[in-house]
């Protein structure tokens, strides 16, 4: 019912004894303490706050069972940053107000990391397509859409489009 | 929501060692291919296996094989894969197109074409795909060697096919002859981008030097009992132009010919215009496939 697994979890080798049935996201909030990554759904599959890295390889840490990323690297929001410096992504998003609640977003990263690997020089109707397995109930997608083109653009060295002016706020 | 207790879990790396777990294992015991289906039903407690074995470790049922006559899929290929080969194009592009456009791109680097084909849920894509490309289902079990099930056989309603219990699906078969002039492809519509289908269609066209069609298959997805051929449609394009009114007219006469359910999803009614709409632009897409030397 139980079994000693190894992960190797934003670069660091943890084993634990887990039992069977602990999903990933469990294994990764509860045995980790990593709360970056997000339940918003709880079985359906659907929201994919929950997504993490395996292998390098975004998925739903609600759709896999902890034994089965045993021997595997697992990559978390908490492993994008390098020390004190950002991601470029998580600067695009603050910088392009992606982001309202944050609930979503250490999922949305995670799977727009995997995503601009792949596609290198994406589109806007790319983007928005590589989002769907990913809800955010706040923000209504467009920001998040121009962070992830803007983070393709500081990648090849192009102005990336300016972010929407700052109001001042009303004295 | 949480699966049931699970007893025990193996992660074979062949097809011999899966099969010999399968047979030590014996009831309850399930294979887990990419989760995607699997993993709900279990949350859902709708299922609550004793034993899983993993396939995600087992090398040779992954990829793609061309012979001479067929292109062999191994059931643990996954969307994504499925979705980036060139192997597919042409005749079998209709299997790159529905796996394009399964779920989002989570579910496309986790799920395989093998678990979409035993699951067989009404809402899928793989079935109706593979159905109008006429795979050929090659099952391996520790008793009985291995066996061939065309497709139309395997798949027999919502979450049932011909597989035993004691079987493992090892490859897909698909006829891909290097004729030139054999299009396919396949489309879906359903509630959200990327979402389950309502209805799927796949078309096989082929076309001859002047460009009429000689061949059509056609299969609808999405409808009870399971994803269904419709022959008339190659009787009603045989020897004739691909011309939108030829397209219209087919796709028409499998809409009424195909019984459909109404559901929360959808009436039956709108079932049928689905198909005939979906049928019209499917037909046209693989024909125009077909006519630009695709299939070569
Ligand atoms: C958010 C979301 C959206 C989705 N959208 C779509 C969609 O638009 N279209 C669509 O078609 N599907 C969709 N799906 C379902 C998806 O396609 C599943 O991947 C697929 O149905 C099952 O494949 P799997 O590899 O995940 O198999 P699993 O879920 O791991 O397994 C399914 C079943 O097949 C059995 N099995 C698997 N492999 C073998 C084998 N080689 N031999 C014998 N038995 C085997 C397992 O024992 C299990 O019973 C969606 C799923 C999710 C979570
Ligand atoms: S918790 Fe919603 S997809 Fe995993
Ligand atoms: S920022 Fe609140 S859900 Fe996306």
């Amino acid at each position: 019912m139980k079994k000693e697994i190894t992960v190797t979890v934003n670069g660091e080798a943890i084993t634990h004894t887990v039992p069977l049935r602990l999903l990933l996201v469990d294994f990764i909030r509860d045995e980790c303490g990593l709360t970056g990554t997000h339940v918003g759904c709880t079985y359906e599959g659907r929201c994919g706050a929950c997504t993490v890295q395996v292998d390098g390889r975004a998925l739903k840490s609600c759709m896999k069972l902890a034994v089965q990323a045993d021997g595997k690297e697992v990559t978390t929001v908490e492993g994008l940053a390098r020390e004190d410096r950002l991601h470029n992504l998580q600067k695009a998003f603050s910088r392009y107000h992606a982001l309202q609640c944050g609930y979503c977003t250490g999922g949305i990263l995670m799977n727009a990391v995997d995503f601009l690997n792949e596609n290198i020089n994406p589109s806007e109707d790319e983007v928005r397509r590589a989002l769907v397995g990913n809800l955010c109930r706040c923000t209504g997608y467009s920001h998040i859409v121009e962070a992830i083109l803007a983070a393709s653009a500081m990648r090849h060295g192009l102005k990336p489009v300016p972010p929407p002016a700052e109001t001042e706020p009303a004295p | 929501m949480y699966p049931a207790p699970i007893e025990a879990y193996f992660a074979p790396r062949s097809i011999d060692e899966a099969l010999q777990c399968l047979a030590e294992a014996g009831d309850d015991a399930t294979f887990i291919a990419g989760g995607m289906s699997l993993m709900q039903a279990m949350k859902a407690r709708l299922v609550e296996p004793r034993v899983l074995i993993d396939l995600n470790e087992v090398e040779e049922l992954r990829g793609l094989a061309r012979g001479p006559r067929s292109l062999t899929v191994r059931p643990m290929t996954r969307y994504r894969e499925l979705a980036a080969t060139s192997a597919l194009h042409g005749a079998l592009q209709a299997l790159g197109d529905a796996a394009a456009t399964v779920g989002d791109r989570q579910v496309r680097n986790a799920g395989t074409i093998g678990g979409s084909l035993c699951w067989n849920y009404v809402a899928s894509c793989m079935p109706s795909a593979c159905l109008c490309l006429d795979a050929t289902l090659v099952l391996a079990s520790l008793a009985g060697g291995t066996r061939s099930v065309p497709i139309k056989t395997f798949l027999v309603g919502p979450l049932e096919t011909a597989r035993r219990d004691d079987e493992l699906l090892i490859e897909i078969v698909f006829p891909a002859s290097i004729r030139r002039g054999v299009g396919s492809a396949y489309r879906k519509y359903g509630g959200a981008v990327d979402g389950l289908p309502i209805v799927g269609i796949a078309a096989q066209v082929e076309v001859d030097e002047a460009g009429l069609c000689t061949h059509a298959r056609f299969s609808v997805g999405g409808i009870l009992p399971t994803a269904r051929a419709f022959d008339g449609v190659g009787e009603i394009l045989r020897g004739r132009p691909g011309t939108p009114a030829a397209f219209a007219e087919a796709a028409a006469a499998a809409a009424d010919a195909i019984e459909t359910q109404g559901d929360h999803l959808a009436s039956a009614g709108y079932r049928r215009v689905l198909i005939r709409t979906l049928g019209r632009d499917v037909l046209a897409e693989a024909h125009a496939r077909a006519s630009n030397g695709a299939g070569r």
